[in-house]
């Protein structure tokens, strides 16, 4: 402890503390640009300086440590001549061109020079002008506007973890410029508008559109990734012009993806549902709430109910997924599911993804095994935790994927192996660790899996075992969770699984699985169809959920092939495609996020409830709503509900009086193939809503998910080459690709990512897949 | 007694208030015989609303929202974005000239002089909507007075 | 007596006083052996540096020996900690400083000097690795200190286990890239790390977090090569050179309106019209009218003022000025006071590192204005601004080149103020 002496008032604070954070908790303001409170520490703006005493200058308060007895004051004429010199140095080549610069209204060089800047400028020289710079579909600059304060530097450095931005040149001739590449490409790249002090980054996407004190602010929660970022609306005139983080020490800090801040941009697309639609005579009409609901009232009750299925995205809330399913076994039937993706179904129980640990027990970990995460590209602020435990606490990682993912930290094992050869591998592993097992009789050790099983059996250290979210689509799925958890346990490691979606966890929670209900329990007398079931063998009904069966469903061709063929389907739903209007009878349009109240459950466990910020476009509906309506009509009991909340203390009480119980399952090794098909959904295709945000698909990122992707040597031995029209074909699906080159793949493995329209047409089949050229 | 009695006799009164009459009944008359006839305006009278026009045709307004922002009456509307040459535009620009009280805020928020109130006072509006000026409309009164404009302000600038 | 530390090798008019053969005629390398095979303490060595008195000859002018004992460990529990840790020592050859060109002849004929000095420091402070930083433009010296070098580790004076005597110590070269701001310190480190040459801010002080994170010790090449001589006869003897706090001989680059502009390696002290003479006087047989006595960035000096100083830390700074680097820049009364600010200013504009605002866009200013005036468009309350503007710089900044461009313009306007006064009002100088 320390006492310290602030503009005459004591304080007793705590000693190597920098004075900035001390001033900053007790509200003495002190002007600052360059420090930032989660970067590290430049000292260079020299706006903060103040008068300590016994210095022979000022002292940045961003930079000096506090020691006892130390006097500081904020206020004398010594701390405003320089705040003043520096503010006036800062403005002299500032263009002061506020009333266009987006930033105007929420600058820090505007506020602070309100308080500290003259009204009228003493130079007369011409200033300094810089040409700006395109660098990328998100971030939009005006370099002239620039301050130094090199914010957007340290955080690519330390934060994203990629040096796209620095300074160039020096003096007066310095400027912020892309090193590499032109563009910045990271996931996180959003995050250097809301750091930049002054209008030289801001929001492409939003640009010019709004004024800050037009708008007003709502929180909400991110809806595409399990972390469960909050975030805030900003509003205006009841439309989301832009959304930027709300912090949360315990998850996303100050930061946001890029993902989550730029996907309300699909809010407001050209094919957004604004009333419902019935088809009748095969004529598509516009028709009032009443007589869509009726209308899809009557055509369900004329179906038996083991002929009716439910099918949900698992971006819709608790409550929309819990009513759904309350809905479907309420008319008896079972048929219920949300695992779009997901290809094995062998596993009897269904366990919510969780971490079992809070993000920040992440940043503390000394080994961490990844298997099947793309971390940086799905979870980019889980994957910031790893890597501060890897920067800080010099934490081994070992990756075992089926497919290269990019990172950005230093990676001590990086394997990545063909689906196939996955299961072995953890076994070879998990034999390494206990060598007695009966089951890994047949299981042969490699030197890298020894030397991996060595680095996870480590005594006093933490140790976490990470299962990600790309398990999912793999056929081996089950055998890949079960070695994966018998790894952790033989390490005494914590076990997490990441989930894909915002509300993963939730959808198992909720019930909306064929087997089991409410909070896992297994339900009793016969279980329903699965996704997989449902969407290959056509039934005589379906209700959809924000569901768009060729671009979210793996199944693709398949899985609209059999919609289509289905005599009368629901689609509640917050587009209106083609497709749509192909396969379904009714059309109802719901709120989207934004627009809803509902809870995510996020992959720490937190049960994430948000209100609406908007009202819907058009006459769309929450889709709780349109789910009780539905019920009411459809003679269903217990449907009384008023508020979404009432849905949540139902699902939640159930949630918390009952315990799971969990069915081992066993795992097997695969058989190789000649040809193994990959797939996982597009980074910025994963769900309906960032579909049509259109400037994330012109991001470096989404554009990479193109094509049908082979290593060289698998090229090489198929005889094709890159930029080539392939085509590929399975199961009667097929789709015609360029082939992209990617190192990133083992050996015989063909990629194509989902939520594309250009691989609609592909039906996922474990089997086989022909990649030949078109 | 008998002064108050002759005076009343004489109507002296009368003639003593006539006189009053007859004086301004031959002097210079003050009435304006509107609309015949105006009264002289100051350059910095607040009539209708006109958004200017640089030299070379270009709008001026940058859509900064200033007059938006803050105009007391809230008669002002504006939506912005990026035009094809990526300078800031607006692509509406609306006064509800009902709700306007002609305090001239709207005028001195103005970084680049587009929005001005003009002399030009004599208009009304038909039927419902006539008097919610648009973008074009303002446009077309500015070109329609530019040189008037550009007069009032250039007498006016050595006071601001 | 002159040349008796650095330049001793002019005594003895030495033919390639830069080769190994040479430097040991001289009694070279003795010191180090000495040390190495008596093992001396540290203690020892850093008691007899603070008695020389020598003060760091960069321009800083600290206490060597003082800067030395940060590096010792301050009690047991310290020395533990400190067990394996690798120091550096780090020389600044980095020679920017307009007017200063001492470094350059240390390397070009005695480099042996600073890399025995180096290494006496490598052991005093227990650093077993040495970075030599030369500036970017110096070829020749660069060339010469890396065949020294070379001679050095044939003849198994640098490398492990120095003359079996288990003291390792390895010594490279980095040859800068042009930056002055690199001759800062911690910008120094930065650039040898491979990075922006940026000055850090401190604390923490290189001794706790230099090269690498490293503890390290820089020092300049001349306070280096003083070294040797200093051990080789005693810090009593060096002292006796010079002056009290102000010990030993100095190099004094001269350089201007002089008969004979060189290096003089000279006794502190010496009176500034002594070294004038040494130097031939001012060229021409003009009349002396400035005397910028430390390089640069320090403040100018009118004539009377200088020919009453003597060249010491002391004197220098009762005069108004600065020692510095020891480089005295001599202007005779053809000298344009303000085309020399100007150029100074240019000079300081372009070597700013931009990191800090009032560096950045203050020196920047100040050569707009300046720049203006010699257009002959200045204004009366310019010279206020340029005042004004320096003042706002001074003291504001992370490193010291933010005061080294805001001292020559404020000492420059005022000792010749009325120069400054006629540009502007008739919009051509005042001398022609």
């Amino acid at each position: 402890m320390a006492r310290i002496e602030i503009d005459g008032k004591t304080y007793e604070v705590e000693a190597g503390k920098t004075l900035i954070e001390i001033t900053d908790a007790h509200g003495i303001e002190i002007p600052r640009f360059c420090y930032h409170k989660k970067l590290s520490v430049a000292a260079s703006c020299r706006m903060c300086l103040v008068d300590v005493a016994n210095a022979p200058k000022p002292l940045p308060a961003c930079a000096t440590p506090v020691w006892d007895g130390m006097k500081i004051q904020t206020r004398s004429p010594r701390a405003i001549n320089a705040q003043k010199a520096v503010m006036e140095f800062l403005l002299i080549n500032h263009p002061l061109d506020c009333p266009i610069c987006d930033q105007g209204g929420e600058c820090e060089l505007q506020d602070v020079a309100v308080a500290y800047g003259k009204d009228r400028t003493r130079f007369i020289e011409e200033k300094r002008i810089v040409i700006d710079k395109n660098i990328g579909a998100l971030i939009s600059t005006a370099f002239t506007r620039c301050i130094h304060c090199t914010r957007c530097v340290r955080f690519g450095e330390e934060i994203a973890g990629v040096k796209e931005l620095g300074a160039t040149q020096r003096g007066d001739h310095m400027r912020i410029d892309t090193y590499m590449t032109d563009t910045v490409n990271s996931e996180l790249s959003g995050n250097v508008i809301d750091l930049c002090p002054v209008g030289a980054l801001t929001a492409k996407p939003s640009r010019f559109a709004a004024r800050p004190w037009e708008l007003h602010t709502a929180h909400g929660i991110a809806p595409h990734d399990a972390f469960g970022s909050h975030l805030e609306f900003h509003i205006r005139r009841n439309q989301v012009m832009r959304v930027v983080p709300r912090e949360n020490v315990a998850l996303n800090e100050v930061w946001l993806s890029d993902r989550d801040r730029f996907s309300y941009q699909g809010l407001y697309a050209q094919d957004r549902l604004t009333a419902p639609m019935i088809k009748k005579d095969g004529q598509w009409q516009t028709v009032d709430w009443e007589s869509a609901l009726l209308f899809a009232a009557e055509g369900l009750k004329k179906i038996p109910a083991k002929q009716l299925g439910g099918l949900a995205s698992a971006t819709a809330t608790v409550e929309e997924l819990y009513l759904l399913q309350k809905l479907l076994r309420g008319l008896g039937s079972n048929n219920i599911d949300h695992r779009l993706q997901q290809v094995d179904f062998s596993e009897k129980t269904t366990k919510a993804p969780f971490l079992n640990q809070r993000p920040a027990d992440l940043a503390q970990a000394d080994v961490v095994l990844l298997v099947c995460a793309n971390l940086r590209k799905q979870q980019p602020l889980l994957n910031h935790r790893l890597r501060q435990a890897v920067l800080h606490n010099h934490a081994e990682v070992i990756r075992i994927n089926v497919y290269d993912y990019p990172q950005n930290f230093p990676v001590s094992h990086n394997l990545t192996v063909a689906p196939h050869q996955l299961v072995a591998t953890l076994a070879g592993i998990a034999k390494a660790l206990d060598e007695a097992q009966p089951a890994f009789k047949n299981i042969e050790i490699s030197e890298q899996q020894r030397a991996i099983a060595a680095c996870l059996q480590k005594n006093n250290k933490k140790i976490k075992v990470l299962l990600g979210e790309a398990a999912d689509n793999l056929p081996q799925l089950a055998s890949i969770r079960t070695l994966t958890a018998l790894i952790a346990k033989l390490t005494f490691a914590t076990f997490s699984e990441t989930g894909r979606y915002a509300n993963s966890a939730g959808a198992i929670l909720a019930g909306a699985l064929p087997q089991q209900t409410l909070a896992g329990q297994a339900i009793s007398g016969e279980t329903g169809l699965n996704a997989q079931q449902m969407l290959s063998q056509s039934l005589q009904a379906y209700v959809l959920l924000g569901f768009e069966p060729e671009l979210d469903s793996i199944m693709g061709a398949t899985a609209l092939q059999t919609l289509q063929n289905a005599p009368f389907v629901v689609a509640i739903n917050g587009f209106c495609t083609e497709a749509m209007q192909g396969y379904a009878n009714v059309l109802l349009p719901m709120a989207l996020f934004a627009e809803t109240s509902g809870t995510y459950v996020n992959n720490s466990g937190d049960w994430q409830r948000f209100t609406a910020a908007v009202a819907p476009v058009g006459s769309a509906r929450p889709a709780w709503k349109i789910l009780r309506v539905l019920a009411n009509l459809l003679d269903v009991h217990d449907f009384a509900y008023t508020a979404s909340d009432e849905i949540l203390n139902e699902v939640k009480m159930l949630c918390e009086t009952s315990a799971q119980t969990v069915e081992d399952s066993t795992w097997v090794l695969s058989a190789p193939q000649a040809l193994c098909y990959l797939t996982e959904p597009a980074i910025y295709a994963g769900d309906a809503l960032v579909r049509r945000a259109t400037a994330l698909q012109a991001t470096a990122d989404a554009q990479a998910c193109h094509g049908a992707h082979v290593n060289q040597r698998t090229a090489d031995k198929l005889r094709l080459s890159a930029g080539q029209q392939v085509k590929l074909s399975q199961n009667g699906g097929s789709a015609i690709l360029p082939l992209v080159i990617d190192a990133a793949l083992a050996d015989d493995c063909v990629l194509v990512y989902t939520g594309l329209a250009e691989s609609a047409g592909l039906a996922h089949d474990v089997g086989t897949i022909d990649l030949t050229a078109a | 007694m008998f002064k108050q009695h002759v005076k009343s006799l004489l109507l002296l009164e009368l003639l003593k208030g006539l006189r009053l009459t007859g004086r301004y009944l031959f002097a210079k008359k003050f009435t304006v015989q509107y609309p015949e006839e105006k009264t002289p305006m100051s350059p910095r009278f607040r009539g209708q609303h006109a958004l200017r026009r640089y030299d070379n045709g270009e709008e001026r307004c940058i859509a900064c929202k200033l007059c938006e922002a803050v105009c007391p009456a809230l008669a002002i509307t504006i939506e912005a974005a990026e035009r094809a040459d990526g300078t800031r535009r607006t692509t509406r620009y609306d006064i509800d000239l009902y709700k306007c009280i002609f305090c001239g805020f709207c005028e001195e928020a103005c970084p680049v002089d587009a929005i001005v109130e003009t002399r030009h006072f004599e208009y009304h509006g038909e039927q419902a909507g006539d008097l919610l000026m648009t973008k074009e409309k303002l446009l077309a009164l500015g070109d329609k007075l530019s040189d008037e404009i550009s007069r009032d302000r250039a007498s006016d600038a050595p006071y601001r | 007596m002159a040349n008796q530390v650095c330049f001793k090798f002019k005594q003895h008019n030495q033919a390639e006083s830069w080769t190994l053969a040479a430097y040991q005629a001289l009694g070279g390398y003795k010191v180090i052996k000495k040390i190495l095979n008596e093992k001396i303490a540290p203690e020892t060595l850093i008691a007899e540096l603070k008695t020389s008195a020598l003060r760091g000859r960069g321009g800083a002018g600290f206490s060597t020996g003082l800067k030395w004992s940060f590096m010792l460990p301050r009690d047991e529990a310290a020395r533990e900690r400190m067990k394996g840790v690798q120091k550096y020592i780090v020389c600044n050859s980095d020679e920017g400083e307009p007017g200063t060109c001492k470094d350059r002849d240390i390397l070009r004929y005695n480099p042996h000097a600073l890399i025995e000095g180096m290494m006496i420091a490598g052991y005093t402070i227990g650093a077993s690795k040495g970075y030599n930083y030369i500036r970017g433009e110096f070829w020749q010296p660069y060339q010469r200190f890396e065949t020294a070098i070379a001679e050095a580790y044939k003849a198994g004076l640098l490398g492990e286990n120095i003359l079996n005597t288990g003291f390792d110590f390895d010594l490279y070269t980095h040859l800068g890239a042009g930056a002055y701001i690199c001759g800062e310190e911690t910008a120094l480190l930065e650039s040898i790390e491979g990075k922006k040459g940026q000055p850090r801010f401190k604390p923490p002080f290189p001794a706790s977090y230099g090269l690498y994170g490293q503890p390290t010790t820089i020092n300049n090449t001349e306070t280096l090569s003083s070294v040797p001589s200093i051990l080789a006869n005693s810090g009593e003897w060096f002292l006796n050179l010079g002056k009290p706090n102000n010990g030993g001989e100095k190099l004094f680059s001269v350089s201007g309106h002089v008969e004979r502009p060189a290096n003089y390696e000279i006794p502190m002290g010496t009176p500034f019209a002594d070294l004038l003479n040494m130097a031939g006087g001012v060229w021409q047989g003009r009349k002396l009218k400035a005397v910028i006595p430390g390089g640069s960035s320090t403040p100018v000096l009118k004539a009377e003022i200088a020919m009453k100083m003597n060249m010491d830390y002391d004197s220098i700074a009762a005069a108004g000025s600065m020692l510095g680097a020891g480089s005295v820049i001599i202007m005779d009364d053809s000298t344009d006071m303000v085309k020399t600010l100007a150029r100074l200013a240019h000079f300081y504009y372009d070597e700013s590192c931009g990191q800090c605002t009032p560096c950045r866009e203050g020196t920047g200013w100040l050569t707009r204005i300046l720049h203006r005036i010699l257009h002959g468009e200045g204004r009366p309350e310019d010279l206020e601004l340029l005042d004004n503007v320096s003042n706002q710089i001074m003291g504001n900044t992370i490193c010291a080149l933010g005061d080294a461009a805001a001292m020559p313009v404020i000492s420059f306007i005022k000792n010749f103020r009325e120069e400054f006064q006629y540009y502007i009002e008739h919009g051509r100088s005042m001398v022609g």
